[in-house]
Parts: structure tokens; C-alpha cells; sequence
């Protein structure tokens, strides 16, 4: 026998080498055809020896580039021992051109073309292995496994961890309570049956493997009987040990391809597809031929028997031994189920013909190579007895009763038999095909509608909780507008003190009547443009004004009497500027100095003002004040503005314009300036605005830190304009009191231009200048 | 150890098909008959425990088809089977003559196996077609035990279960000390040969 096996071997073999001398063929015209198109070119090439494009194995065929320097043949071989070799996730490296050679192939590697190569591949080695090695006649196969041996070996023994993991995790969930030692022992087991299998699968036929399979499980059986470890275990849980042993062992045997299922040197794959075809020409055999009494008309019966075939259906997806079995355990209820529906005791006399019906019905995959396996490697113990042994047997005699069936069997006329079975497969047994695909589709109707059903809940969910965020969000609002509303009451004094326009207007008529003109005209463009920007800028201005009044006042206490509360905050204003950049804000101090009298008489005249309404009043003045100085610093301001401005926004390009022009301005009015501060500061300390201060600050920098993030692009396109301004506003400005009046109007003009084009970045571009607009925009 | 019992057996009931072999077996495992009762699902394999001199012993019981059809296919019933119970009914002489047929299916598929002869139905004496003493011949010359039994009668049927138990056990128990008074003699001879090694 095993030399005739032998010789089909070497059939094969022959068959390959012819295939790869043709190839090889191939691969030298390819290579000839190229030397003669560019002979002079490749003409070195011809130092080639032949032996350079034989295969690297030294058989004799010529290699390939794309095969790594192999022919077809070992290439293959190469490649499957390289993929077995990743099936069992080996720590062992391959050798280091195979290695490379493999990226390419790997995506390839799990095509089901790969898996049939792999396991003819296999076929041959394990018989070459196993009868070839002592004839050295047949050279070339025995080099083969010269060079296989070392390599595919390590590699097939090799578990991947996996398993081991995968059987912790369920031990701890299925037996709690056992001690770790269990644990172990059961793994050490597995471990070293699975070693066993592969080891022997190679060598021994099927049914010796089987033998040793159960033998194996008779050693566990007995080493759970002696051994101190499973001293305490029950039996029952001895026998549930059993069963998890042979699942995590068979469940990753049975995945790899021709080890245990369907395995090699059987014809189970052959039998598998016969069965198939069978039991497609018998699909014509009814419940009346089986005398089953089954009725396709009752919903019930075709519910029951539905589920009874999707059972045995899955019987195939289950991977160990103990799987199956519960398929068909389960499978087998629904059929006796289905036999005792009219109260009559189930018997085998009925189960039998139900479940052969079934099986008809359900052609499953498979179903041969399954159950061998299921013979063959489940616990022996466990086939002979219990409930899933019974009905395992009840299928197995269902199976080889449909193998053997015959007009007899189902007691109806030879002549009938064969014209039925003469009959297309797709004709007979329409209707249960019908009645049983109602069944799938009313199935499917079914998860449909709970699907639907599910879906439905959730909107109903989804629903509520919207409805819930909407009268949320409703009540959301209500508190808010109620807080606001409480917070307005509370406090409703901002806007009322800058609508006290007359005042401001009387101030300005008091105080210059250039600057009255002038200021006016400005809140005559900006009022109507800016609406919006009204409110903040002078809120802006007067945060700034103020935070910085709090923080210069300390440090510069000088003698500077009474004066006015304008002044003070003219100085607020300006120290603002100083702190933020110094040289723009020497310019107009110095600019006021000569100006005292003006401010003087305009703070008298505010004082009063002030005092009647507290916190407005401190606004207003600041308001009120920056006008007077516009009057007179108008330009200055204005510039000053812009150079501030510049500088914060950093563009070297323009600071270097910006600062020139400051610079000579300071060197004259720098140490006036100076003197300034020292006068003003004093004045500061006054309780009332500050104490309003600390109150707006907050408010302020509020307003402060809002606008700022807008300001500073706008600031460019300010500065840019203003810059051809601001020279002028600069030099002939400062010196000469006389040259506000010209520039003023310019500096408005500049002004309303820019609110024209935008609005919010004039309201944050003049803080500090623009206040007196400001201070009249609220009227 | 706690086990629940101390053997386990597996019984297989055969016969032709509507001698009554699922009602036996129902009538000895639930104590019921199914002629108006309706019955759990499962009848066809069933458990019960039994204590025979202070030993428990679990049956497990078998049924099979009857049907002629499959009786070619039924081999695979009779593996690790420890008894058979071969039934007729004795209303239905065609199933007693088919009992010979069935002895010797036994005896192709298992090959030596505790039986016993049973024939069921036996209620109604006015229908009754095999009589007691044909039975009897046949089952002695056979030497195989007879009982008359009425499932639904509730006759004999404990006792048939009964005796086929105790049949079984004790040739279990006699193939264990067999298989001890075997393990002796070949420790011996091992021994033996040592020392024959040592002479040498």
C-alpha cells in the first residue's frame, strides 16, 4: 500500500517538475529575448552562469527573481512551511531571505487557493515523511526533506498563546471556585495534547490518532483520579473539566486545516460533497415516504422543524467535539418536539424518520466530515452515554440510513424510486422548500419587527429626552431672563447718567468752543453709524482709564493740587497710554500743561456734577474731561492713539515709522510730562472715583478683555491709515497749540472715515482719543 | 467521593416498531403511561437510578427504531451497550417471530451482552397470540430470561428493569475481579522474567 502511495507521490512529483521545467523554459526565452534586444548594453550579463539561474535549492530547475531565486516549485513549498510557520505563531524566525521574500506574499496568503496548496502541500510532506524518507532512490524528494525538516518542525509545535489566555479566561469564569493547581493542570494538558497530535498527526493514520486522542483523555481521566490536586472535585465537575479540556484543545485543532477534521488520507471531503448531492436528488422524499407524521400546513410543526434544522445547521460553525454535540442535542429536541405534538409519546420509532426528514431538509454543510470527527475526537465516554450521545447515534444512523437509501427503505415501488431520483434535484419537495422558506421569511419578519419595534423605543427615548432638554433649556431661559431682569433691577444705572447730554454739551460750550465744534461733529457721524459700538467704547475707554489710574496714582504722588477731577482722569487716560507705550503719551501731557486753565475751569465747572450722581458722574466726568483735552489735544491724542496702537499690534514696519515720529516729540515735553504725572497723582486718591473705579473695573475689564481679541487686526489697518496722519498730527501738533484746530477736524474726519468702513474696529482702535465722541455718543 | 451512583449502565430497548418499547420505558422511567397523559419530551432516552445490594446504580436506557428499514443502520445503537431488552408484543405474533432476527443483530454488533426477553402487552388475555409457554421455550433454549409485561398495566415492568440490572452488574463485577485475577497472573510473570534476566 505504501508503495503505491509512494508512487501516486511521485506522480505528483512529476507532474510539478514537468510544470516547473516548463516554467522554467519560459523564464530563459524571457531572458534570451531581452539579451537580444540590448545586447550591447547587457552584454556582462552573459558572465551569467547557468547555475546563477537555477533554483536556490539545487533542484536542478531554473530559479526566478519574483520566487526569490527558486523555482515554482520549492518557492511554494517555501511559502507554505513560511505560512505554517505564522499559523502557529512561532517565535522561531525564519531565515532571513524568506523573511524578506514574505512581505510581498503575505496578503495573498489567505486566499482559500493558498489553503489548498498548504494542504496538498502538507499531504505530500506527511507522506513523503512517512514512507519516503528510507528510499533514497527518489533523490530529490528526499533532499526536500533534508532541508524541510529542520525548519517546518519547530515552527508546527509551537501554541499560540491564545489559547493558553483564552483558556484561563474561561476556567476562571466556568470554575471559580477550583484552585489555581486545576487551572494548571488542565493547561499543561492541553498543552501537551495538542504537542501530541501534531506530533503523531503526520505519522499515524486517522484512526490511530483517534486512539491516542482517547487515550490521551483516559490519562487526563486518570490523572484527575490520582492526583492531589483534584483531590477535592467533584465528579461532576471532574467530567465538566473534561469537556472544557477537550473543547480548548479541539477548538484550535480543529481550525487548522487536515489535522483532525476531514484530515488527510481520508476521504471526508469526498464523502461531504456525495452526501450533498444526495441529499439534494432526495429532496423529493416527503413526510409520507418516511411515514412521519408531519403536517406543513400546521404553523407550529413548521416552526419546530425550521428551528430543528438551523440547529443542525450550526452544527458545523461549532469547533469542538462538545459543540456539535450540543447541536445536534438541541437540534434533536425540536424533532421530538415535533414528534410529540398530538400527545402521543415520542418514541425512536418516530424520532428516527423526523430526523432523517430533517436532515433532508436541512442539507448540512459538512455533514459527514462532521460527524467522523466528532466519532473520532470526542470523548468516547461521553458518544456511549448520555443524552447527546443518544442523539448523536440517532443522527449517525439518520446519515447512513440517507447513504443507503433505497426504494425499500422507503417501502415504494423500485420503478417509482428511480423515476423519482431520475427527476432534477430542484423539482422535488417544492412544497416544504416553500413551507420552510415561509418559515425563514416569517423568521425574518419577526427580528424585523422587534427590530422595528426596538427602534421605535428608542426613538420614544429619544423623544422624551428631547422634549425634556426642550422644557430644560425653556426653564433654562426663564431663570436666566428672571436672573437678568433681578440683576437689572438691581442695578439700572448705567445707561441714565451718559444720556446727561445737557451737561456735557454746557461743559463743552464752557469749556473751548473749538473743541465743542469739534467733538460735536464727531458724535454727529459716529452717533448714527455706531450704534452698537457707542456703548463699549466708552466703557472701554473708561476701564482702561481707570485700571491704570489705580495702578499710576500710587507710584506717582506729586503736589499737583485740586485742579480738576478731568484732570486726573486726563492723566488716567493718558498715564494708560504711558504705561502701554510712553513716548505717544508724552504728547499730549505735554500738549496739556500749557492747557491748565482750560481744564481748570472745565473741572469746576464738573465738579458739581459728579458729586449729585456717584457713579455716573465719574463716568461722565471721564467723559466730560477727554473732551476738554480733545479741544486742545485733539490731534495729539488722536496721534498718540495711533502710535499706541501700532505698537501693540507689532509690526516692525510701522513701529519704526510710528516710533520716529513720537521720539522727537518726547525729547522737548518728556520731562513736562513727567512733572504731570507728579501734579495729577495726588489728585487720584479721592475716594469717590475710586471707589467707582474698583466698581467699574470689573465691569470694564470685562468689556476690556472682550474687545480685545477683535481689536487687533483692526489696529493694522487703522495704524496704516492713520500713519500718514499722524507725522504731521505729531510735529505740528505738539509744539503749536494753534495747529489742533486744522488737525482736529482732519483727525475726525480720519475718525468717522474709518467707522464708516468699520465700525467696531474705530470703537476699538480709539479707546483713549475718542472718548470725548464717546462721552457725547450716549446723548 | 459524593458521586451519585457507583455504575453506570446503558440499556437499549429493541424491537419491532408498536411493541411498546417507548411505553415500557416510559412506564419504568416516570412511572406514567402515555395513553392519556401527555408526556415530557425526551422519552426516548431516559434516566433512572436504582440501589441493588447497597450499590447505586444508574440505568440509562436506549430506545430505537422498530422499523424494519432501519434496522440495518442501528449497529451504531449498540456501542458501550451493557443490556438489551428485546420486546414483542404478544397481541402480534409477527413481532415475536421477529425476535429471533433481533437476537441476532445483537449478536453480530456486540459480543457478550446481557439480555432479556420481554413481552409486553400481555393486559388482555382475549388477545393475547403468543403464549406464555412458546415464550418460554424460546427464551430457555436461548437461556435468556422471559417476562410478561403490561406497560400499561403496570405489570412486571419493575421487576424485567430490576433483574436486568442485577444481570448486568454482576457480570461487571465479575469481569472485574477476572480482569484483577488477570493483572495478578501477568505482574507474576513479569516478575518471573525479571529474575530469568537477572540469572542470565
Amino acid at each position: 500500500m505504501s508503495i503505491g502511495i509512494i508512487l501516486c507521490q511521485y506522480g505528483k512529483d512529476c507532474q510539478d517538475q514537468e510544470l516547473t521545467s516548463l516554467s522554467g523554459k519560459l523564464e530563459r526565452n524571457k531572458y534570451t529575448d531581452y539579451l537580444y534586444s540590448d545586447q550591447h548594453f547587457l552584454m556582462p550579463l552573459l558572465r551569467f552562469e547557468q547555475s546563477d539561474l537555477k533554483c536556490k535549492n539545487g533542484c536542478d530547475y531554473f530559479g526566478n527573481p519574483q520566487w526569490q531565486g527558486y523555482c515554482s516549485k520549492c518557492h511554494r513549498e517555501q511559502m507554505s512551511r513560511q505560512r505554517r510557520a505564522e499559523k502557529a505563531s512561532s517565535a522561531t524566525l525564519p531565515k532571513p531571505e524568506q523573511k524578506k521574500a514574505d512581505h510581498g506574499l503575505k496578503l495573498t496568503a489567505r486566499s482559500s487557493f493558498s489553503k489548498f496548496e498548504e494542504k496538498r502541500q502538507r499531504q505530500s510532506e506527511t507522506l513523503k515523511k512517512a514512507n519516503l524518507l528510507k528510499f533514497t532512490v527518489f533523490k530529490k524528494s528526499s533532499t526536500d526533506d533534508h532541508d524541510h525538516t529542520p525548519e517546518k518542525r519547530p515552527p508546527e509545535f509551537k501554541i499560540p498563546s491564545m489559547v493558553n489566555d483564552g483558556m484561563k479566561q474561561d476556567f476562571r469564569a466556568r470554575f471559580p471556585n477550583l484552585p489555581p493547581q486545576v487551572d494548571r493542570d488542565s493547561r499543561v494538558f492541553v498543552h501537551t495534547f495538542i504537542m501530541d497530535v501534531m506530533k503523531c498527526a503526520s505519522v499515524m493514520t486517522v484512526d490511530e490518532l483517534s486512539e491516542r486522542v482517547q487515550r490521551q483523555y483516559q490519562r487526563f481521566m486518570k490523572h484527575m483520579d490520582t492526583s492531589q490536586h483534584f483531590a477535592n472535585v467533584e465528579p461532576d465537575t471532574k467530567e465538566q473539566l473534561m469537556d472544557f479540556v477537550e473543547k480548548h484543545a479541539m477548538t484550535y485543532l480543529h481550525d487548522l486545516p487536515s489535522i483532525v477534521f476531514s484530515p488527510i488520507g481520508t476521504d471526508d471531503e469526498r464523502a461531504d460533497r456525495a452526501m450533498s448531492e444526495r441529499i439534494q436528488q432526495l429532496s423529493w422524499v416527503g413526510e409520507r415516504h418516511l411515514e412521519c407524521k408531519l403536517d406543513r400546513n400546521s404553523a407550529s410543526c413548521r416552526q419546530l422543524l425550521y428551528k430543528a434544522i438551523s440547529e443542525l445547521l450550526s452544527m458545523d460553525s461549532a469547533a469542538s467535539p462538545g459543540g456539535k454535540l450540543r447541536q445536534v442535542r438541541r437540534c434533536c429536541r425540536h424533532v421530538l418536539a415535533l414528534c410529540g405534538r398530538d400527545g402521543a409519546p415520542a418514541s425512536a420509532d418516530d424520532l428516527l424518520p423526523a430526523l432523517i426528514f430533517t436532515v433532508l431538509k436541512a442539507n448540512p454543510p459538512r455533514l459527514v466530515s462532521n460527524i467522523n470527527f466528532v466519532t473520532r475526537f470526542c470523548n468516547a465516554q461521553r458518544l456511549m452515554t448520555g443524552e447527546g450521545g443518544y442523539y448523536f447515534t440517532n443522527l449517525c444512523c439518520a446519515v447512513s440510513f440517507i447513504e443507503n437509501l433505497t426504494a425499500e427503505s422507503l417501502n415504494m415501488d423500485k420503478k417509482e424510486f428511480d423515476c423519482y431520483m431520475a427527476m432534477p434535484a430542484s423539482i422535488g419537495g417544492s412544497s416544504w422548500a416553500a413551507a420552510l422558506l415561509l418559515c425563514g421569511v416569517e423568521r425574518e419578519a419577526n427580528e424585523q419587527r422587534a427590530a422595528a419595534q426596538k427602534a421605535r423605543e428608542q426613538l420614544q427615548d429619544l423623544q422624551h429626552r428631547a422634549d425634556r432638554l426642550a422644557a430644560d433649556s425653556h426653564s433654562f431661559e426663564e431663570q436666566i431672563s428672571k436672573k437678568v431682569q433681578d440683576v437689572l433691577s438691581k442695578t439700572p444705572l448705567e445707561i441714565k447718567p451718559r444720556r446727561e447730554l445737557p451737561r456735557i454739551g454746557k461743559l463743552r460750550e464752557i469749556s473751548s468752543t473749538p473743541l465743542i465744534d469739534l467733538d460735536t461733529s464727531t458724535s454727529e457721524d459716529t452717533r448714527p453709524l455706531q450704534d452698537v459700538t457707542d456703548s463699549r467704547q466708552p466703557s472701554q475707554s473708561n476701564g482702561n482709564a481707570f485700571i491704570q489710574d489705580s495702578q499710576v496714582e500710587p507710584q506717582t504722588q506729586s503736589s499737583k493740587p485740586v485742579t480738576a477731577t478731568e484732570d486726573t482722569e486726563k492723566l488716567n487716560i493718558l498715564g494708560f497710554e504711558v504705561i502701554d507705550k510712553p513716548s505717544p503719551t508724552k504728547s499730549p501731557q505735554t500738549i496739556d500743561q500749557p492747557w491748565d486753565l482750560k481744564q481748570t475751569s472745565s473741572l469746576e465747572l464738573l465738579t458739581p456734577s459728579p458729586l449729585g450722581y456717584t457713579p455716573f458722574d465719574s463716568r461722565s466726568i471721564d467723559e466730560l474731561m477727554t473732551p476738554d483735552e480733545f479741544g486742545a489735544d485733539h490731534l495729539a491724542p488722536g496721534l498718540g492713539n495711533i502710535n499706541y496702537d501700532i505698537d501693540l499690534s507689532d509690526f516692525s514696519g510701522d513701529n519704526s515709522i510710528a516710533e520716529d515720529a513720537p521720539k522727537p516729540e518726547a525729547k522737548d515735553p518728556f520731562s513736562p510730562d513727567v512733572l504731570k504725572k507728579q501734579m495729577f497723582d495726588p489728585f487720584a486718591p479721592q475716594p469717590q472715583p475710586e471707589s467707582l473705579n474698583s466698581i467699574l473695573e470689573k465691569f470694564d475689564e470685562f468689556s476690556l478683555t472682550y474687545t480685545g481679541n477683535k481689536t487687533l487686526d483692526p489696529f493694522e489697518i487703522v495704524h496704516r491709515g492713520a500713519d500718514p496722519f499722524s507725522p504731521p498730527g505729531f510735529t505740528g501738533s505738539l509744539p503749536q497749540n494753534s495747529s489742533r484746530d486744522p488737525f482736529s477736524p482732519v483727525q475726525n474726519e480720519s475718525t468717522s472715515i474709518l467707522d464708516h468702513n468699520e465700525s467696531p474696529t474705530a470703537a476699538s482702535l480709539l479707546p483713549s482719543p475718542l472718548q470725548p465722541q464717546s462721552s457725547e455718543k450716549p446723548s | 467521593m459524593a458521586r451519585e451512583f457507583d455504575h453506570l449502565f446503558k440499556l437499549l430497548i429493541i424491537g419491532d416498531s408498536g411493541v411498546g418499547k417507548s411505553c415500557l420505558l416510559l412506564r419504568f422511567a416516570d412511572n406514567t403511561f402515555s395513553g392519556s397523559y401527555i408526556t415530557t419530551i425526551g422519552v426516548d432516552f431516559k434516566i433512572r437510578t436504582l440501589e441493588i445490594n447497597g450499590e447505586r446504580v444508574k440505568l440509562q436506557i436506549w430506545d430505537t427504531a422498530g422499523q424494519e428499514r432501519f434496522r440495518t443502520i442501528t449497529s451504531t445503537y449498540y456501542r458501550g451497550t451493557h443490556g438489551v431488552i428485546v420486546v414483542y408484543d404478544v397481541t402480534n405474533g409477527e413481532s415475536f417471530a421477529n425476535v429471533k432476527r433481533w437476537l441476532h443483530e445483537i449478536e453480530q454488533n456486540c459480543d457478550v451482552v446481557n439480555k432479556v426477553l420481554v413481552g409486553n402487552k400481555n393486559d388482555c388475555p382475549s388477545r393475547k397470540v403468543v403464549v406464555t409457554e412458546d415464550a418460554q421455550r424460546f427464551a430457555s433454549q436461548m437461556n435468556i430470561p422471559l417476562f410478561e409485561t403490561s406497560a400499561k398495566e403496570n405489570i412486571n415492568v419493575e421487576e424485567m428493569f430490576l433483574t436486568i440490572t442485577k444481570m448486568v452488574l454482576r457480570s461487571k463485577l465479575e469481569m472485574k475481579e477476572r480482569q484483577n485475577v488477570t493483572s495478578n497472573d501477568t505482574v507474576n510473570l513479569k516478575k518471573n522474567h525479571k529474575t530469568k534476566k537477572k540469572c542470565c
